[in-house]
């Protein structure tokens, strides 16, 4: 009487065996890559060694990594929220970008519009956030409800919207939201709506402390209240959700909006923190980097920060590495891709198999003895 | 005449039962076989022992007098030997002809040449008078039709066995008769038939010979006129009901639940419940007989909107509740225990607290209905925990990882916590070992004696003789009669669950 | 605003430009549609494009020889296949996490063995490309033969595969069984079809396709390899196989649309006219969404098991 058992992804699994599959994976990606230096008549422990002092022990490097972290982190949360919901949004990428454009036409209409004296970023701030966070939730909303009404498979869907949202902000930045000057970006936005640095002596911004202060905030909805009980076993089990009282589909579209949302904050920070004005290209791929974070922190909000600090200091170390032992930065992404598949494997050989909830429902089979 | 097909002593154990305990099964050339049984009699096993879906533990298979091993469907197939499932194994968007050459060595080489199969196709329908249009597409073809195309398929492999599992499950009595006369015309062309079923209709029309079966063990075997449908019934199910429960006698009280002329289909769109009507009262505990599959899952979930009802009307302390949502109906007294336990009760991922939580997850929480609270969550958990006796090492534990009898206490006693009025438990006990299977029954005997009102739909007539005291035979989406327990035998019940309304002598009550 | 600007030089530069522009994607894509007709969702395609350019590019670079490049990257193509499908099918794995990890890996590895076979060298190098090949009669037409026949080699043989392509996949046994698996894997199984291998064969044809993609790219369009070469050609080839229904041909009208929407707004903007050419983009994305979003009737006829993993019960 064989029953088709699936194991969801879900981070029941002990923290220390969680943390331990980690370092293992780690320490077997570097070396795997090792006959990578080698090739190049680089020593691998001497550019890991350059690379790990970079991003983690000096404070501008440490900062640094800190500045990659926040948006990976805000992502990260993005796709758990939503991942853990059941519902597969890979349009974080559409989201980021309407979340920073959102931010920047606040930005540069917001003095104008004031009746009370200068703008100053305490007022100006939390505006931002709910215009952004709105707008990328209204976003990815679109496409929770096409997957919960119309049944439409939402990783393709979402996959193209990413490209209309592009294409909405380059014709933003080409047109009605372009600076003087020619190039395709928008005007730069005033001092005061730009994050504070947090620590001295480093570009670290005040990003950090939201991404921070989100990652508090999911893992209070997922693990502290009534909704983000009723989202996890809707993305564990539709039909005993169901049998449950649950409300499978507006589950999933709030899960779509807080998902969205939190893309859009990415953009914020990156918008408010680093570029101060909006780009063509802004992105930088950070909608899926930030899923693979999540993947690595195996849907788990709370190990998302460390293993966005530990991620983008990758990169941001790998430069140290290049100049330290030669071996070309781009190593830094084998290693990362290494890591990732070395982690997913260990999910795999635990016999965790990784399966989105299927479009449609699957009938049961019980063995007719 | 030699025998086409022999099966002798074959054992197939599965964890926990022996499905088939020293079976022997023999078939000749040109007859129809019935292979008559319920729920667990091994029947189905066997056949997927003969069409090499398991191997057998111990015995041998001769197929025209040698002995084979059957190692898998192809190699069935090879030696003659075809099936026709309950779920039919069609390409929906491919056409008949594409879905009859599929995974067959093609004449041209690799290309399709579907010219010739169709033609092919014609002829062996025209033989058989299986009228199918070789073009037409799977899925729009009615489901008699896609039947006849299964058909299709073993012949044009040149089968010599036909091996069709519960056939009619899914035919108007029309298409059964057409049904009937494409066999006849097989059997009469040397072809051998077994029909692997629980009902006694299919039986007495078209088979030669039954063989009875019952847990795991053959009955009875003999020619068909040699019998009659009291005996197979008897057969089918025993005579010997093990009493196990003691239950009081107890006046039911006033109607808690009303399911009145209910129509709902399943998932594939079939109608499965065809007017079903049923009345529930406080203190009694109502037993749903029937072998699985003849509407009891939807009824189940009818009775809860988690399927929806065509028509009729389903009253709730008479309150229609007909499209009242889920966590309505739990608001309003009505509990429900699903068969599928770890698919639909409960989430295996999460921990027993969590579980404990499912259907009150609204409930225990502050802040205006926002926070959990964890203190009252566990509290509760602990309670059902200990009240029903779920052995766990924590609430933190994994429910998946608990015994198959825990995890059904657990979710028995989460619905039971809720103290409701109604509560509708599907195959409570499938599956459990015999102190899970009491602990079970004297809970259900003690809320009837708490004066709820139950709904008991199981595929055990132990179950039902022990806990009922009034039993409902469903067969075919239709109730066919409800029997006082103290009135009802296994003879009548058997014949009802195999589709014969009980004779004229004996006294019962029909509804609806 | 330019009333008389368009005229008959615009339309053949617009559509020359489309068919152009189709050539790589339409490429890659019929091999996914058979990855996705026998159930497998192949996002890591993405990876497979931009491995093929390179491994096309320095296998060219080396040799001086174009075909060198695009036997490289039919050669990489068939390992990256073999190492998805490994993922995808025998492991079960989500086929979207394996595919996004892959992309993500793909692009450090694509990064460092560009650096490190050519070090950070100043100016990248051209290559050999291959020319626009002029046909006979053909490339002489008078409008037809600007648009249509001048075009590398490439290009005619791209859709010279989607004619064998169609023909193989409703004509042969090997196309009714991998659109069997697709449908409807444990049929097929019944059948005697071989599920677990069709899938390997379907992976195995989409990774192909997609680094010849990547060599078309390089060698018959860049002439050079950047890491931003491929940038989203994937997923585009992934649209074109859902626009295009799962079938060759029309996949090869959707490419020609998503072409003629990519060139329309290279053209408008040359003629200053006043439409965002970005909405010309987004045109058929929007269309594709509408038509797997369910909104009108039978929700896209995509292959019924596509990204459910197949389990013998």
């Amino acid at each position: 009487m064989a029953r088709f058992f699936e194991e969801r992804f879900s981070p029941s699994n002990s923290q220390a065996a969680v943390a331990v599959t980690t370092v293992v994976a780690i320490v077997a990606a570097m070396a795997l890559a090792s006959p990578l230096f080698i090739a190049v008549g680089a020593d691998p422990l001497a550019g890991y060694w350059a690379l790990l002092r970079e991003a983690f022990a000096t404070t501008r490097g440490f900062g640094f990594s800190l500045v990659r972290a926040a948006p990976l982190t805000l992502i990260a949360l993005g796709t758990i929220v939503s991942w853990r919901a059941g519902f597969g949004y890979l349009g974080f990428e559409g989201c980021f970008v309407l979340g920073a454009t959102a931010a920047a036409w606040l930005g540069l209409h917001a003095s104008a519009g004031l009746a009370t004296g200068p703008l100053s970023l305490v007022v100006f701030l939390p505006f931002a956030l709910l215009l952004s966070f709105a707008v990328g939730g209204a976003w990815a909303s679109l496409v929770g409800v096409v997957r919960a009404r119309f049944g439409g498979n939402e990783v393709l869907i979402s996959l193209m919207t990413n490209y209309i949202a592009i294409f909405l902000v380059q014709y933003l930045v080409s047109g009605p939201m372009r600076a003087p000057g020619g190039l395709p970006e928008s005007a730069r936005l005033p001092r005061e709506t730009w994050l504070p640095f947090i620590i001295p002596g480093t570009r670290a911004h005040a990003g950090v402390l939201i991404a921070l202060v989100a990652c508090g905030l999911v893992w209070t909805l997922l693990r502290k209240t009534a909704v983000g009980y009723e989202m996890i076993v809707a993305g564990l089990n539709p039909a005993a959700a169901r049998y449950g009282g649950i409300e499978v589909g507006r589950r999933l579209i709030l899960a779509a909006f807080l998902g969205g949302g939190l893309g859009a904050i990415a953009g914020l920070v990156e918008l408010l923190g680093v570029q101060h004005r909006l780009v063509e290209g802004m992105s930088g791929g950070v909608g899926f980097t930030g899923v693979v974070v999540a993947l690595l922190a195996r849907l788990n909000p709370v190990a998302v920060l460390p293993t966005a600090i530990v991620f983008g200091g990758m990169t941001v170390g790998a430069d140290a590495m290049q100049r330290s032992v030669g071996v070309p930065s781009s190593i830094a992404f084998v290693l990362q891709g290494l890591i990732v598949l070395f982690v997913l494997a260990g999910e795999l050989l635990r016999r965790y198999q990784i399966v989105f909830f299927p479009l449609r429902s699957r009938a049961r089979r019980k063995a007719i003895v | 005449m030699a025998k086409l097909v022999e099966m002798r002593g074959i054992v197939k154990r599965f964890p926990g039962v022996r499905a088939n305990d020293g079976v022997d099964f023999d078939l000749a050339a040109g007859e129809i076989h019935a292979l008559l049984g319920e729920n667990g009699a091994g029947k189905s096993t066997l056949m997927q022992i003969l069409y090499g879906f398991h191997q057998p533990e111990e015995g041998e298979i001769l197929i025209d007098g040698a002995p084979v091993v059957i190692v898998s469907p192809r190699a069935a197939i090879a030696h003659g030997v075809g099936m026709i499932h309950q779920e039919f194994m069609l390409v929906r968007p491919f056409t008949v002809a594409e879905n009859v050459i599929l995974g067959l060595p093609g004449e041209r080489g690799g290309w399709l040449d579907l010219a010739r199969a169709a033609k092919a196709i014609r002829a062996l329908s025209a033989r058989h008078g299986l009228a199918v249009d070789p073009a037409a597409r799977i899925e729009h073809l009615p489901i008699g039709v896609q039947q006849r195309v299964e058909i299709l398929k073993l012949l044009y492999r040149r089968a010599r066995v036909l091996i069709l599992d519960e056939p009619t499950a899914v035919l108007t009595p029309q298409e059964t008769v057409g049904l009937f006369a494409v066999l006849r015309s097989l059997a009469a062309e040397g072809k051998a038939i077994v029909i692997v079923t629980h009902k006694l209709r299919e039986v007495m029309d078209v088979s030669d010979r039954v063989t009875v079966m019952r847990a795991g063990r053959v009955e009875a075997s003999m020619a068909t006129t040699a019998t009659q449908e009291t005996e197979l019934a008897r057969l089918m199910v025993g005579r010997d009901v093990a009493l196990r429960a003691k239950k009081a006698v107890r006046e039911p009280g006033p109607v808690v639940l009303r399911i009145i002329d209910v129509r709902a289909r399943d998932d594939a769109g079939y109608e499965k419940l065809r007017g079903v009507s049923l009345d529930l009262r406080a203190g009694e505990i109502v037993g749903v007989a029937g072998v699985d599959g003849n509407g009891q899952s939807q009824l189940a979930e009818a009775t809860m909107n988690l399927r929806p009802v065509e028509s009729g009307r389903i009253e709730l302390r008479g309150v229609d509740v007909t499209r009242a949502t889920p966590a309505e109906h739990r608001a309003m007294g009505l509990a429900y225990l699903p068969a599928d336990r770890r698919g639909v009760g409960s989430i295996v991922e999460m921990t027993v607290a969590d579980n404990a939580l499912l259907g009150s997850q609204r409930r225990f929480t502050w802040g205006r209905r926002i926070f959990r609270d964890e203190s009252a969550i566990c509290a509760h958990a602990a309670r059902v925990v200990s009240r029903f006796s779920v052995r766990t090492p924590s609430l933190d534990f994994a429910a998946g990882k608990l015994s198959g009898g825990n995890l059904q206490k657990l979710t028995l006693g989460r619905e039971l916590a809720r103290d409701p009025a109604a509560l509708v438990v599907e195959q409570p006990t499938r599956g459990l070992d015999v102190g899970a299977i009491e602990t079970v029954w004297a809970e259900l005997l003690a809320e009837r004696a708490a004066g709820k009102a139950i709904l008991l739909i199981s595929a055990e007539l132990d179950e039902i003789f022990n806990l009922a005291d009034r039993i409902a035979v469903m067969f075919e989406g239709r109730i066919l009669s409800v029997l006082p327990a103290g009135k009802a035998t296994a003879e009548t019940i058997g014949m009802l669950m195999a589709g014969r309304a009980a004779r004229r002598t004996e006294e019962c009550e029909t509804l609806g | 605003m330019n009333g008389g600007m368009i005229d008959s030089a615009f339309f053949v530069t617009w559509l020359t430009g489309a068919v152009r522009l189709s050539g790589p994607v339409l490429l890659a894509s019929v091999g996914e549609i058979f990855g996705e007709r026998s159930g497998v969702l192949n996002v890591g395609i993405e990876g497979s494009i931009l491995l093929g350019a390179l491994a096309s590019y320095l296998a060219c670079y080396e040799t001086r020889l174009v075909w060198a490049g695009f036997a490289a990257a039919i050669l990489v193509g068939l390992f990256i296949g073999l190492f998805l499908a490994l993922l995808y099918v025998t492991a079960r794995a989500s086929q979207v996490v394996v595919g996004i990890v892959f992309n993500v890996f793909a692009v450090g590895l694509a990064s460092f063995l560009y650096q490190a076979s050519l070090g950070a060298a100043a100016s990248p190098e051209i290559v050999p490309m291959l020319e626009p090949l002029r046909l006979p009669w053909l490339s002489s037409l008078p409008l037809v033969g600007r648009i249509f026949f001048n075009h590398p080699p490439v290009l005619y043989l791209t859709f010279a595969l989607v004619a064998v392509a169609h023909v193989v996949l409703f004509r042969s046994r090997f196309g009714l069984s991998i659109r069997a698996v697709g449908e409807n894997p444990k049929a097929a199984d019944a059948a005697g079809v071989p599920v677990e291998r069709m899938r390997y064969v379907g992976v195995m044809l989409s990774c192909m396709t997609g680094a010849l993609a990547g060599a078309y790219i390089v060698l018959a369009q860049v002439g050079m390899f950047r890491d931003t070469i491929v940038s989203g050609q994937g997923f585009i080839a992934l649209s074109i196989v859902i626009f295009g229904r799962w079938s060759p041909w029309k996949a090869a009208a959707a490419a020609l649309a998503f072409g003629a929407a990519d060139a329309l707004q290279l053209s408008l903007q040359l003629f200053n006219s006043g439409i965002p050419p970005q909405l010309l983009l987004s045109l058929p994305y929007v269309v594709t969404i509408l038509a797997i979003s369910g909104l009108f009737g039978s929700k896209a006829r995509q292959p019924a098991a596509l990204m459910i993993p197949y389990v013998r019960n």
